[in-house]
């Protein structure tokens, strides 16, 4: 099915690539019993004991401290930090407790200053209303008493042209002429009196 | 069906030694990952600053710390076991290091792979937790295992052996195994899919599947970071639990 | 072990009777070996399904202590696993050693 050569080739290759290019079961260091999978070789397990015991003594004591060291001071750190941000956050607290105090003294104040002055607004209002009121009703008076002055003297202005007229006509009327007096003052009478006129 | 020659297990798992053949020195690829376990972390700590305010790799040094403080001890043992917090911390290191290698190219190998380094791994954890439990509670640890006060003098002896066995052999037994057996599971499943790929590469038509097989493969490399982190998780997490049940025998 | 080993000896041996010892004995070994991590599979399958799924169940319902069912689930997989990676481990021998 597959060309033997080529199949010789590859696993020559995976050999190379993955694996050993001989089984050294031969060749083990030091333990007698060999050529099996499971059975540890002993010099396999000398370096790796050497390593572990280094590795183990370094972590111990050359390459852990430092680094719980840090780990150590970054927790102060953190904790100290905490510790002045909460201390901080109480005296914010009481510091915002004392602005809200001040404000509210000052709403208050504020408060009784704006009642002050609506008060005095309210009043100025008041006192100007009045006055403007007052001062139409003076004018309102004024021209009422003018208007009648000047009704009472076009009246005056006209009386004695309507005496004379109404003479006048009377003289035509009744054909003579009446030119006393006596007649005249008649008509100024009647005329003085407006109960008899319209 | 493919032809597929699959490499011999040996092939997969056993590396040439550089140097020192045949003896206790010989340094092989798995010594190397060894060696770059330990010198990795050593490098990523030292490099890191040391400020407060974290920044770049200072956070993933501090990370690994607080993660195996928060998810590993606080969890299994609480305050109390903050100062092991150094063997659990390396513990996890050592392991994740040693794991990550499984996908690192030119390495492709997990050192855990091999039985040597989880057998030493279980068998100090093994030590920690009894000579923990014997400090704590001298002679009594002992007597507390093989004699449970907390069920019926009839089972007592029944229960005595069981957590005798779960106690000193069981429970490093099995640390070792699941270790040394998931990243051998993983090593030998992208391999598996490695070979696939190239067997599909080199088979004619059957190339059109290619695409499927390297995806699966792309897809294992990520799942075997995860288990690599999983694993050394989990190492670090049993034994702060098996600490534990050695401060705190009655449970 | 040897009862997997010569069951599966004896598929080999209805399966193909022609074989030389040596590749009666690999194939034996293979099938005995893919038998026993299958059957290893299933239990702890099973079990961390089950405990998955009841874990997640606890952190739907209480989410606050999603933290320690967390931590408590992986010592369950942990446990459980376990089993199915001894599977691994025999398997491993089966085939190999």
């Amino acid at each position: 099915m597959l060309n033997p050569v080529v199949t010789q080739i590859s696993v020559k290759a995976a050999t190379f690539l993955l694996a050993a290019e001989e089984a050294p079961g031969a060749e083990e260091g030091g333990g007698g019993i060999t050529s099996s999978p499971i059975w540890p070789s002993s010099s396999e397990m000398f370096w790796g004991i050497l390593s572990f015991t280094a590795l183990y003594l370094l972590v111990r004591f050359v390459l852990l401290p430092p680094v719980q060291r840090i780990r150590n001071d970054r927790a102060a750190t953190i904790q100290a930090d905490k510790d002045a941000a909460s201390l901080a956050r109480s005296k914010v607290a009481s510091a915002s407790a004392e602005v809200e105090d001040q404000l509210a003294g000052v709403r208050g104040e504020a408060q009784v200053v704006i009642d002050e002055a609506r008060a005095e607004a309210e009043a100025e209002r008041q006192r100007l209303v009045g006055r403007a009121e007052r001062e139409v009703n003076a004018m309102r008076e004024l021209a009422a008493t003018e208007v009648s002055t000047e009704r009472a003297e076009a009246l005056a202005s006209l009386r004695p042209q309507v005496a004379d007229l109404a003479v006048g006509a009377a003289s035509r009327v009744t054909g003579r002429s009446m030119q006393s007096s006596s007649v005249r003052s008649k008509v100024d009478e009647y005329l003085a009196n407006p109960s008899n006129s319209n | 069906m493919l032809g597929l020659e699959y490499p011999p297990i040996e092939n997969l798992v056993e590396w040439p030694n550089y140097f020192g053949d045949g003896q206790i020195w010989a340094l092989n690829k798995i010594g190397i990952i060894s060696l770059l376990a330990l010198i990795i972390p050593t490098v990523m700590f030292l490099v890191s600053k040391k400020e407060l305010v974290p920044g770049g790799l200072q956070n993933i040094v501090e990370g690994v710390v607080e993660f195996i403080e928060d998810q590993v001890i606080m969890p299994a043992m609480g305050a109390q076991g903050l100062k092991y917090l150094p063997l659990l911390l390396t513990m996890f290191l050592f392991i994740f290091f040693g794991n990550l290698f499984e996908v690192i190219p030119t390495f492709q190998m997990p050192a855990n792979a091999r039985m040597a380094n989880p057998l030493f791994l279980a068998v100090l954890s093994l030590v920690v937790y009894v000579s923990i439990g014997f400090k704590a509670h001298g002679f009594a640890f002992l007597k507390d295992t093989a004699w449970p006060g907390f069920v019926p003098v009839g089972l007592r002896p029944l229960v005595g052996l069981i957590e005798l066995l779960t106690v000193f052999i069981l429970r490093p037994f099995a640390l070792a195994v699941r270790l040394f057996a998931n990243m051998l599971a993983g090593h030998i499943l992208l391999v598996t899919f490695g070979v696939l790929c190239i067997s599909v590469f080199t088979a004619g038509i059957i190339v059109i599947l290619l695409p499927l097989t390297f995806g699966m493969l792309v897809l294992l490399t990520a799942f075997e970071i995860f288990v690599s982190f999983l694993q050394a998780f989990v190492f670090a997490l049993l034994t702060a639990v098996f600490i534990d049940s050695s401060l705190n025998p009655a449970h | 072990m040897s009862v997997l080993t010569s069951i599966a000896y004896q598929v080999a041996e209805v399966a193909q009777e022609s074989f030389t010892a040596d590749e009666a004995k690999q194939v034996s070994g293979a099938a005995g070996a893919g038998m026993a991590y299958g059957l290893a599979a299933i239990g702890p399958g099973i079990g961390i399904g089950y405990l998955v799924g009841q874990a997640v169940q606890a952190m739907a319902r209480q989410p606050e202590s999603a933290g320690t069912v967390r931590t408590n689930m992986f010592l369950g997989i942990a446990f459980t696993e376990a089993l199915a990676l001894i599977g691994f481990v025999v398997f491993i021998l089966l085939k190999f050693a």
